[in-house]
């Protein structure tokens, strides 16, 4: 194997590559990143078995062959060359030697023919995602993923596709977050994606600007985005059924300031930081939304205006759970529909059916 | 100004109150003037040594050794099951004379008290006429005999209470550290136990004072913080203050040895129910919820091991403890023939919040009415009162696991 390439382009191959590459694994080969030069191009690609990352790097091939590199040592050496052209040469002994400059060095790597081959994706389903659509999809459910894995299926994102909707979902037992948008017609996918393949696709949507292709088969996904594609395993079992999960109807219907509501729920965790239940107490009556907080640190009393149609409501949550969806809301104006005290809160756009957050209240005893 | 510290430690309290309540209930003997002791029940083989009367003791027996080391040591010896629910009235009819006398009382554990009467002065005047004067009316109203130690610091009441028993008071107050504890064997200091006993003494220390005189720093360097700790100690030194009865439980738990080895997985299942119907009764009891369950298990073989989850969210609800305490077993035990099983609940917090969960069962308020209407039932007319039926002609007892000392931390962790 030897070839010539740029500094710059180096890093960046090295760098979307090496996410996939996991820290603690007990195949001391998946530490390293696989060096593959044939039919003219040059690969890299990590992988920790549940996710794999491939990028193509442009550079000027002189002879076919692959090596694996320790990982953590490449993305600390790449970084710190000079901005010039990187040559690699492997030699014999899977030794390979990177020149830059003045600089040689003199890297022992592992046979590539040992390292894992990322599954050939030849799903039956394809289709093309809008890209900027489905990168703030991620960013405004991933939140609500479940921490713990008690309930392994909720440590992904239920990913729907059908008669060209495309929808995200999180849950986490204690709240949900929807967000949907538009998509290509004519195909039908549910599929559960685990968290860290969209926190890592997320990443890779940040950097690249091309389309975003997805294609699954029964147990794996394939998103490619030009030259970089990304392979996942899929959680197994059936997700829970969300739709039965969010009210149809309600009693309280409530329009209010975004910020106003945000800012007000972030000077209340001020004061309910004793870490337990963060409780905020809301009291919607007239036009005038209550809210209080307190703990042993003191104690928060603000009114915001707002319009409300329906009953009145005296209702208690984790205010951390309502700053988390209020946070990635970029609309200015939204919707609060409440039925009881002890039943879900939704918040949804005015107009419109982008998001849906659910939340669930706090039961608390009143002294 | 220096405070005033008394420790109330009942003496031999598990037989006492076993002893006074004999006597309540029609006996002729009282159990201290025999040789006797509060011990598990042989046949059941729960082997050891709770109590001992003041005779059992001149024939040599210990607390924690097995029923059988007592038995050839005196063979006439009575030996009685022990009756925890007893145990606890007790216990809390002592606590609530105590509380007359201060409104600092920490229950240390289940037989003995701390008091601060620093405060109490104005109202029932000397330290050490207020100390007999407490002792003497809990041997008339209560019928049994305690021994009270005085002092400004924590440490030094409890060891005074400790020297020369039953039915005293003594004082160490730290000018008479030198003259009443320093004599003591080093294994009478508080703390120090059978393993740090021989390390001691393998120092050259064999009294309290000369573990005080020992340097510091070469007693760190042998039993590092653990070593300053009793340095510490032997010189009078304990900074720590009365503390009002603890309210923050760690966890409930309730284990049971089993007569006959168990092979059968819903005989086992059986034993865990009316293990988890006693501890999530003392769950409700406490007004608290758990987070975390935890089932262990004690093979023939003696070896223990145990399995234990954290839940989506907090419960008190018997049945879903009881779900989790048989899929927890279920995952953990190997089929081998079982001694003992027991059920704990950790991570508690208190009731007045709940983050309610999109998995909370939807009959989960009808199955907490439930509860508490068992409760109360039990409560009032006595836990036979309700059974399940899943007991009827399965010759298991169908709540199981004392009140007992279980309740309490352990001593080292409170003061």
């Amino acid at each position: 194997m030897q070839f010539t390439t740029t500094k710059d382009a180096l890093v960046n191959a090295v760098n979307t590559v090496s996410k996939a590459v996991s820290g603690k694994t007990t195949l001391p080969i998946l530490e390293g990143i696989l060096f593959q030069v044939q039919d003219d191009e040059i690969f890299l690609m990590g992988t920790d078995m549940e996710i794999g990352i491939k990028t193509k790097l442009t550079g000027d091939i002189k002879r076919e062959g692959k090596v694996v590199l320790s990982a953590r040592l490449l993305s600390e050496l790449v970084r710190k060359l000079p901005e010039d052209e990187v040559s690699f040469i492997l030699n014999e002994n899977n030794m390979t030697k990177i020149t830059c400059l003045n600089s040689e060095f003199n890297i022992q790597g592992e046979s590539g023919e040992d390292f894992p081959k990322l599954p050939e994706i030849n799903g039956e389903k394809n289709t093309v995602i809008p890209k900027d659509l489905f990168r703030s999809m991620i960013k405004e459910t991933v939140f609500a993923v479940a921490k713990n894995d008690n309930i392994p299926i909720l440590t992904g994102e239920l990913l729907e596709i059908e008669e060209g909707r495309i929808k995200l979902v999180a849950l986490d037992g204690y709240r949900l977050a929807l967000r949907q948008g538009k998509t290509e017609e004519g195909i039908s996918l549910k599929e559960v994606i685990p968290e860290r393949t969209l926190v890592e696709l997320y990443r890779l949507l940040s950097l690249k600007n091309e389309d975003l292709k997805l294609s699954a088969t029964v147990n794996q996904v394939l998103f490619t985005l030009g030259d970089t594609s990304m392979v996942s395993s899929l959680l197994q079992g059936d997700y829970i059924n969300y739709k039965q999960i969010i009210p149809s109807n309600h009693t309280t219907r409530v329009k209010i300031r975004k910020d106003e509501l945000q800012s007000s729920c972030e000077r209340a965790s001020l004061m309910a930081r004793d870490g337990k239940n963060n409780l905020i107490k809301m009291n919607f009556s007239g036009n005038n939304l209550e809210i209080k907080s307190n703990s042993e640190l003191g104690n928060l009393h603000e009114n915001i205006t707002m319009d409300m149609e329906g009953d009145p409501l005296k209702i208690a949550f984790n205010c951390n759970y309502f700053i988390d969806a209020l946070k990635v809301i970029s609309e200015d104006e939204i919707v609060l529909e409440f039925t009881t005290s002890v039943s879900p809160c939704i918040l949804k756009p005015v107009e419109g059916d982008h998001f849906v957050y659910l939340i669930l209240p706090v039961r608390y005893i009143e002294h | 100004m220096d405070r005033i510290i008394f420790h109330i430690d009942v003496n031999s309290a598990y037989l006492s109150w076993e002893a006074v309540y004999r006597l309540q209930h029609g006996s002729l003997t009282d159990l201290r003037t025999l040789s006797s002791a509060i011990g598990g029940d042989e046949k059941s083989r729960h082997g050891i040594i709770l109590a001992k009367s003041e005779i059992a003791k001149k024939y040599g027996i210990k607390t924690g050794e097995s029923l059988r080391e007592a038995k050839s040591k005196c063979p006439e010896i009575m030996l009685i099951p022990p009756n925890y629910r007893l145990y606890m009235k007790c216990s809390n009819a002592f606590y609530e004379i105590l509380c007359e006398y201060s409104s600092l009382v920490q229950r240390y554990s289940v037989d003995e008290c701390f008091l601060d009467y620093t405060d109490s002065q104005a109202l029932y005047g000397d330290p050490l006429e207020a100390a007999y004067s407490i002792k003497e009316r809990v041997k008339k109203e209560l019928g049994f005999t305690v021994n009270i130690g005085i002092s400004s610091k924590k440490l030094l009441a409890k060891m005074a209470s400790e020297l020369e028993k039953p039915d005293k008071v003594h004082t160490i107050f730290e000018h008479e550290i030198k003259e009443k504890m320093w004599p003591l064997p080093i294994e009478e200091l508080f703390m120090v136990g059978r393993r740090t006993a021989p390390k001691l003494r393998g120092l050259g220390i064999k009294t309290i004072g000369d573990l005080a005189k020992y340097d510091r720093e070469l007693i760190r360097i042998h039993l590092k913080s653990f070593g300053e700790m009793i340095w510490n100690y032997a010189n009078g030194i304990d900074s720590s203050t009365v503390k009002k009865e603890e309210s923050i439980q760690k966890g409930i738990g309730n284990s049971t040895t089993i007569s006959y080895d168990v092979t059968d997985r819903k005989e086992a299942h059986l034993v865990l129910l009316s293990l988890t119907e006693m501890v999530s009764m003392r769950l409700r009891e406490a007004d608290m919820l758990t987070k975390v369950i935890s089932v262990s298990v004690k093979n023939f073989g003696f070896s223990t091991y145990s399995h234990q989850r954290k839940l989506p969210g907090p419960t008190d609800c018997t049945m879903v403890i009881y779900e989790n305490v048989t899929q927890l077993f279920d995952q953990v035990w190997k089929g081998e023939p079982i001694r003992h099983l027991g059920v704990h609940l950790t991570d508690l917090c208190g009731k007045e919040f709940y983050q309610i969960s999109i998995f909370d069962k939807n009959d989960r308020e009808r199955q907490m009415q439930a509860d508490r209407v068992m409760d109360a039932l039990r409560k009032k007319y006595g836990n036979d009162t309700l059974v399940r039926s899943s007991f009827i002609n399965s010759g298991i007892r169908p709540i199981r696991g004392g009140v007992g000392e279980d309740n309490y931390q352990m001593m080292s962790s409170l003061l």
